[in-house]
């Protein structure tokens, strides 16, 4: 019988029952998509804030002087508790060498280390790790080394030694040389213009250090710190300290790093690690507020449709009443029209916001996000909730309405 | 028009409740949008300095990204009088830091050495942790692991020197930062030059340009033609960065105001229809007591103009409220004050208002009075 009276409702005040059924969806839409996005939102925004560079640091624990490093401990990287929040890592061995090109001579620095090679992690599969990997800001005019004996050069130092891609140079040290074809020329702003970079392998064996690093690169998804993460984890009970290890704090995740490369030290980088903390959280907390704000929004202009479209039909009210229909039967009919109404709006809003926010994050983000299906019970019952929340008050306003004066108009 | 508008209280209380609504939606989500592209790049200026000026021909020396090499080549400088003077003359808006790097002697080791400004430094390496205090005048600072590896704690005295120049500083603090500055020691600007005999000399300077994009691009190279000689350089980890963030927070921005915008301002327009529809009768009774058409319709889109100005004009006060609610509340920030926001709701509430009305002004050209009068 509820679905002959909306049929009929419709059949009378068509535009009424579309512009109900119009503003539901558009409200549930929009409470939908923002809760789709919501989460994913943050974890994007997490990922456009590692572009920063890496905020984690790994070295030796004897100092830079003396102590290396292996190589062969950089694949248990990706198997430590936080190994899902590590993006990525990079390792480098630096030296000194003499360089010359072309009659100009001078020392520079050789840093061997990854661009972007395949790593595979026992139980856990594979993953692409180094410098294309973590410090996405490097311009390279010409290409990345794919050889072994091809290497990238810093644009200062290139200059200097009047060197350009499809150049070479020579390194010298203490007896061994290595000639490195030139490939590209790496400009930053920063310090890697003043070095030569080329693969691991080669520089390894030019200094004499096999399977030997100097230093580790790690970036990685932490949470902010908090007065509770800076505090020193040798001085926590053992609840404490769980509680720390099991938070990403920066210092964790670097813990973390640290037990598995044997000899190694690892701090976080500040400058990376301490702004975006801040960010982050800003981000997250304006993110938050425009949801709501929006929600609030959306909840309104369906209880204001809602309220529109029942003082409208108090004529309808008056009439019933008249002709002898209790409160309970009237209070029945019209929050059954309204419900209906409410529940097909409601899933429509779903499959229009399930849209929505895969467009924005499409445009914004450049990537999909999952279909979340457990939103549509949430966007159907939030649908339903505002509506008999925004009919409450015209209804009630309606069942005082007296019939004769109503219907004389 | 006023009375009439009156007379039906509760109706035209709904009204301009809607489109207060809908234009305060809009103003709040204009504002916040302005407001958040300026404040996220405010945040982002805690990652450093996104130019920096070098000497034409300079070389790496020491510390650099945190490698101690010890001085690689003949070092080359920049004139501090010719930086600072250019800096003026440019206009532009920026943080700055000076730096004269070398190397100083600290008992029977060559150590990494930098002097500069620390009010300068503040500002633009806000993530350096101390521990001590900041240094007062003649006073160091001293990076972590230097400081583990000669036994170097806050408070005590150094004694560094240079080409038989000395000075015996007290250490105020040591720094750590995670980079290069824990192996290094950082002394006043005059001091370092002093030791070093290069008497208004700089290695480096950093800048942290409050601009973006092509306007940072275009700082610099309003910059370099002052500077005789030396280069500016992009900072490409943290500008390229930032300018990234920053276009995707807008764009973010931008698509979310207009998803709710327009949801919201649908199911306003539809709201406004139903109310305003219901006016059939009214309009046959005018139309039948002799008023025409153009009288009909003047009257009914006046009633909406003014509809549309207030609850424009109250939009515009609620959602200015609601955005310095907002931005305090996340950015510890003030309200900003925008009167072309006021336009846009004004501009939202009257559209809205116009096209809430049209469909009873274009039956009012169709009416036939007696039939609306009936009831039908």
């Amino acid at each position: 019988m509820l679905f002959r009276m909306v049929k009929n409702s419709f059949r009378r005040r068509p535009l009424s029952v579309i512009i109900l059924f119009v503003s539901v969806a558009m409200g549930s839409a929009v409470a939908t998509s923002f809760l789709g996005l919501g989460g994913d939102l943050s974890y994007r925004i997490s990922l456009e804030i590692r572009n920063y560079g890496s905020n984690i640091l790994v070295e030796p624990v004897a100092g830079e002087r003396g102590g290396y490093l292996n190589e062969a401990d950089l694949s248990r990287i990706k198997s430590v508790f936080w190994r899902y929040n590590i993006t990525g890592f990079a390792p480098y061995l630096f030296g000194q060498a003499e360089l010359s090109s072309g009659g100009k001579r001078e020392r520079g620095v050789v840093a061997g280390t990854w661009f972007a090679r395949q790593v595979i992690t026992e139980g856990e599969g594979e993953s692409t790790q180094g410098v294309k990997v973590i410090s996405p800001w490097w311009e390279v005019s010409g290409r990345w080394p794919e050889a072994v004996d091809e290497a990238i050069v810093g644009a200062a130092l290139a200059e200097r030694l009047g060197v350009v891609a499809g150049g070479e140079i020579d390194a010298a040290v203490q007896g061994a040389r290595q000639r490195f074809r030139v490939v590209g020329v790496v400009t930053t702003g920063g310090y890697e213009e003043e070095q030569l970079f080329a693969p691991l392998e080669t520089v390894q064996s030019l200094f004499a250090r096999p399977g030997k690093v100097s230093r580790v690169l790690v970036s990685a998804l932490t949470v902010p710190m908090d007065d509770f993460g800076r505090r020193d984890p040798a001085g926590m009970s053992r609840e404490e300290y769980e509680k720390w290890y099991c938070t990403a704090y920066v210092t964790s995740v670097a813990k973390n790093v640290e037990e598995v490369m044997a000899g190694s030290r690892a701090k976080p980088i500040w400058q990376i690690a301490s702004a975006e903390g801040d960010l982050l959280s800003k981000l997250n907390s304006m993110m938050l507020l425009l949801a709501l704000l929006s929600l609030t929004a959306a909840a309104t202009a369906v209880s204001t449709s809602l309220m529109a479209s029942m003082a409208e039909r108090s004529p309808e009210i008056g009439l019933m009443k008249a002709v002898g229909a209790d409160r309970l039967q009237i209070i029945a009919i019209f929050l059954g029209e309204v419900l209906v109404i409410a529940m097909v709006g409601g899933l429509a809003g779903y499959l229009l916001g399930d849209l929505l926010a895969g467009l924005v994050s499409r445009i914004v983000f450049n990537s999909t996000i999952k279909s979340t299906l457990w939103l549509l019970p949430t966007a159907v019952l939030s649908a339903l909730a505002v509506a008999v929340a925004g009919s409450l008050a015209p209804l009630r306003r309606a069942l005082r309405i007296e019939p004769v004066r109503v219907l004389k108009g | 028009m006023i009375r009439s508008l009156l007379h039906r209280r509760g109706r035209t209380l709904l009204l301009l409740a809607v489109l207060s609504m809908a234009s305060s939606l809009a103003t709040a989500l204009g504002i916040v949008s302005f407001s958040m592209e300026k404040r996220v790049a405010e945040e982002v200026r805690r990652y450093g300095a996104n130019l920096v000026v070098v000497p034409e021909h300079s070389r790496v020396t020491v510390g650099s990204g945190g490698l101690n090499f010890g001085t690689v080549g003949e070092p080359s400088y920049l004139e501090q009088q010719v930086v600072e003077e250019a800096l003026r003359r440019s206009g532009l808006v920026l943080d700055r830091s000076l730096h004269l790097g070398g190397t100083l002697r600290l008992g029977s080791a060559d150590i990494p050495a930098e002097g500069v400004d620390f009010t300068e430094i503040r500002k633009l390496f806000p993530w350096w942790q101390l521990q001590g205090g900041w240094p007062g005048e003649g006073e160091v600072l001293v990076g972590s692991e230097l400081a583990a590896r000669h036994g170097i704690k806050a408070g005590s005295t150094i004694e560094v020197s240079s080409g038989g120049r000395t000075a015996r500083p007290r250490v105020s603090g040591i720094v750590t930062s995670g980079g290069e500055e824990d192996g290094i020691v950082y002394l006043p600007l005059p001091v370092m030059q002093q030791l070093l005999a290069q008497p208004g000399k700089l290695t480096l300077v950093r800048l942290l340009v409050t601009a973006g994009g092509e306007r940072l691009k275009e700082a610099g190279s309003r910059l370099t033609p002052l500077l005789g000689g030396a280069v500016v350089k992009e900072v490409r980890q943290v500008a390229r960065t930032s300018e990234s963030l920053l276009a995707k927070v807008k764009l973010l921005m931008a698509l979310v105001t207009a998803v709710v915008l327009i949801s919201a301002c649908s199911s306003v327009t539809g709201t406004m229809s139903t109310t305003i529809l219901e006016r059939s009768r009214e309009i046959g009774l005018l139309k039948a007591m002799g008023g025409s058409r153009r009288g009909v319709m003047l009257l009914f889109g006046g009633e909406s103009l003014l509809l549309g100005i207030i609850g424009g004009g109250a939009g515009y006060l609620i959602g200015s409220a609601i955005a310095a609610f907002v931005l305090r509340t996340v950015f510890a920030a003030s309200a900003e004050f925008m009167p072309l926001v006021l336009l846009a709701s004004l501009g939202v509430g009257l559209s809205l208002a116009s096209i809430g009305s049209s469909g009873p002004l274009l039956s009012v050209y169709r009416l036939d009075p007696v039939r609306s009068l009936r009831g039908e």
